[in-house]
């Protein structure tokens, strides 16, 4: 299943979906913080959430899985 | 058979194009990001107005048959090529609200000119605190672009209740009588359209310039009938001297001196004289047809084009938020001919991009800052931290100053998009020469004979405001843009605080004591930062020349590169550059 995907080490700033959202591509999902910086993390194709593997605060590494959905 | 082309074809004519059209998605997420972005033209837009209403109303001009600055600007400049600048400027934050005089960049007779006037609707046009800051700005850039500087003169002299701020001093108001003479010195004419009395500061305002057309009911001179009218010997005004006064001022029938009469049917000082106020105007228009101007074919690459990538798009790029990243070449693709850039050692200092474009199918050199992460990169500092688009680091720098040399030896003028943070500080930062290879920027920069023009998009912080071609590069700079994101400061006040404050909230822990005290007064400085740092602030400061929307930017990037090469005074010919066959190799 689809994946969305760190791009960069960082903190979980702020989740903007639930489990059973209904996406599209482009739609923002996550927002990381690192380095006084905020990186939106987009959909790259359209689905529904169906996991959300971190929550906000967390410490997450480049390429670490943030949301599932399909 | 006769065959015509523009030169270098195979470099010019099609270059790389840059940028994507936006995604429907990518649309959609970005409108609250317009709106950000309409709120604060909405703000600039309220100052602009109250600006153009400084002084008396403009009805009162029209009632005695007369035209504001801005009537005689929309009738001189040719429709649709006025870049207004300084439009907000007041740096001495005087009671006007504004300079008293009304500059910009614009076409006359479809040539470029760099125009300024006196707002005869602000005390006649006197001299009033910070006006002759703008002024001397104003014919720096005539010098820089070496393009005719044209007056609207109309200027009643010094505001006498305020001469200290104004009369003395090493840039005070009697500066731009030198200007002048500098600027006629080095073969730059100055075209003056006067109107009204000009005694005095004004009588020299009017004589100055190269060309004097007169509105017949003008006159410049010496001294204003006031002065000729005589002085107090005590010392003080008394009742005696007040009813003298009174006398000689009931009785007084002279005339201004100075007049047509004088200075057109005696001196001859002016060329023309007018019964109407267009009359000088289409003077003015007379003597521009005669100004020396190459056709931009001369220096043509390609035929203009406009950018292939919708310019309403800048509104949803540029973040309003500044703690987010974009893809700054999405922007330039947005400004250049068919959306192409001849892109200079992209995969070397990646923070930046260098490289060549068309304008109005003109080369035109382009530097600017990336944003976003760059993992492994600087080498210097890998394994300790990555690099972050908007600083400046080794490679970089270097490809800079490179670049900004090879532009000086192609004659290209360079157009800067800062939004920038900094330069990479700390020991790492400083072995791998940070600090002397900003320096050499600029040198590099100070060393070419370019104009060239800073836009900064959003940020422009610390020393890398000053390299990337800010308003501090006097000789080379023409102006410096800001736009309705544009937030500028020797750091973020977050960091001005902690740097301020840190060691005092330690010592203050330590001792058990409240905080708050100390809370307070940082808090206080990053509001004072924030609001110091606004671009309305920053436009009334003279920190940029002028706020401009996203979708305006094009226009004054053309405006000057269509007047750098007017009448350029160096020329590279384009079969000779340096730099296409150095990025081709």
């Amino acid at each position: 299943m689809p994946e969305l995907i760190a791009p960069i080490a960082g903190n979980v700033w702020k989740i903007l979906v639930a489990v059973g959202d209904k996406v599209e591509l482009d739609d923002e999902v996550v927002i990381l913080e690192a380095l006084k910086m905020e990186t939106p993390i987009y959909c790259e194709e359209s689905g529904t959430i169906t996991e959300i593997k971190v929550k906000e605060g967390d410490a997450v590494n480049e390429d670490d899985v943030l949301v599932v959905f399909g | 058979m006769s065959r015509k082309q523009t030169p270098l074809r195979p470099y010019f004519e099609k270059m790389p194009e840059i940028g994507k059209q936006l995604r429907e998605g990518e649309v959609r997420r970005s409108q609250a990001n317009l709106e950000l972005v309409r709120e604060q033209e909405e703000i600039i837009a309220q100052e602009v107005e109250r600006v153009k209403k400084a002084g008396m109303p403009a009805e009162k001009i029209h009632q005695r048959g007369g035209m504001t600055i801005y009537d005689r600007l929309e009738y001189l400049v040719d429709d649709g090529t006025w870049n207004p600048l300084h439009t907000l400027y007041n740096p001495a934050d005087n009671e006007e609200g504004c300079t008293g005089v009304v500059n910009g960049l614009g076409k006359i007779e479809g040539k470029w000119a760099v125009i300024i006037g006196f707002d005869n609707k602000v005390m006649a046009g006197a001299w009033i605190a910070g006006q002759s800051e703008n002024i001397l700005m104003v014919t720096d850039m005539a010098k820089r672009l070496n393009v005719p500087l044209v007056w609207l003169t109309n200027c009643s002299g010094v505001k006498l209740m305020e001469q200290e701020t104004v009369y003395a001093g090493r840039r005070s108001s009697g500066a731009p009588f030198y200007r002048h003479a500098e600027l006629n010195h080095l073969g730059i004419p100055i075209l003056n359209g006067i109107y009204g009395t000009n005694p005095a500061g004004g009588g020299y305002q009017g004589i100055s310039p190269t060309i004097l057309l007169a509105h017949d009911g003008s006159n410049i001179a010496v001294g204003g009938a006031g002065i000729v009218g005589g002085m107090n010997p005590k010392g003080y005004i008394d009742e005696e001297a007040a009813q003298a006064l009174i006398e000689g001022t009931k009785n007084f029938k002279g005339k201004a001196p100075g007049r047509v009469e004088t200075h057109f049917d005696q001196t001859a000082y002016f060329r023309e004289a007018h019964d109407t106020e267009e009359g000088v105007l289409d003077g003015i228009k007379d003597y521009m047809r005669m100004m020396p101007a190459y056709d931009p074919t001369m220096f043509r690459v390609a035929e203009p084009a406009e950018p292939k990538l919708a310019v309403e798009d800048l509104n949803l790029i540029l973040p309003a938020n500044q703690k987010r990243p974009y893809d700054a070449i999405q922007i330039l693709a947005r400004l250049t001919d068919n959306s192409e850039f001849m892109e200079y050692r992209p995969d070397y200092g990646r923070e930046v991009f260098a490289g060549i474009a068309k304008i109005d199918g003109l080369p035109v050199a382009f530097i600017g800052n990336q944003q976003g992460v760059f993992p492994g990169y600087p080498e210097y500092a890998e394994g300790a931290y990555p690099g972050v688009g908007g600083k400046h680091y080794r490679e970089g720098l270097i490809k800079q100053g490179e670049f900004v040399t090879l532009c000086g030896r192609d004659n290209l003028p360079i157009v800067w998009l800062q939004d920038t943070t900094g330069i990479d500080v700390g020991d790492l930062a400083e072995e791998a020469e940070l600090l002397a290879l900003g320096q050499s920027l600029v040198y590099s920069i100070e060393q070419t004979e370019l104009s060239m023009m800073c836009v900064v998009l959003r940020k422009g912080t610390a020393a890398a405001h000053y390299i990337m071609c800010g308003p501090q590069a006097n000789n080379n700079n023409a102006f410096t843009l800001g736009t309705p994101l544009t937030e500028i400061y020797v750091m973020h006040g977050e960091t001005a605080a902690a740097a301020s404050y840190a060691r005092r909230l330690v010592k203050e822990d330590d001792a058990g004591n409240d905080l708050t005290p100390v809370l307070d007064k940082m808090n206080q400085m990053i509001q004072d930062y924030q609001e110091k740092s606004r671009p309305v602030y920053s436009a009334e400061k003279g920190f940029v020349d002028e706020i401009v929307s996203l979708t305006d930017l094009r226009k004054y990037i053309q405006a000057f590169a269509g007047a750098n090469y007017q009448n350029p005074k160096s020329i590279t010919p384009v079969h000779q550059m340096l730099l296409p066959r150095i990025i081709k190799g």
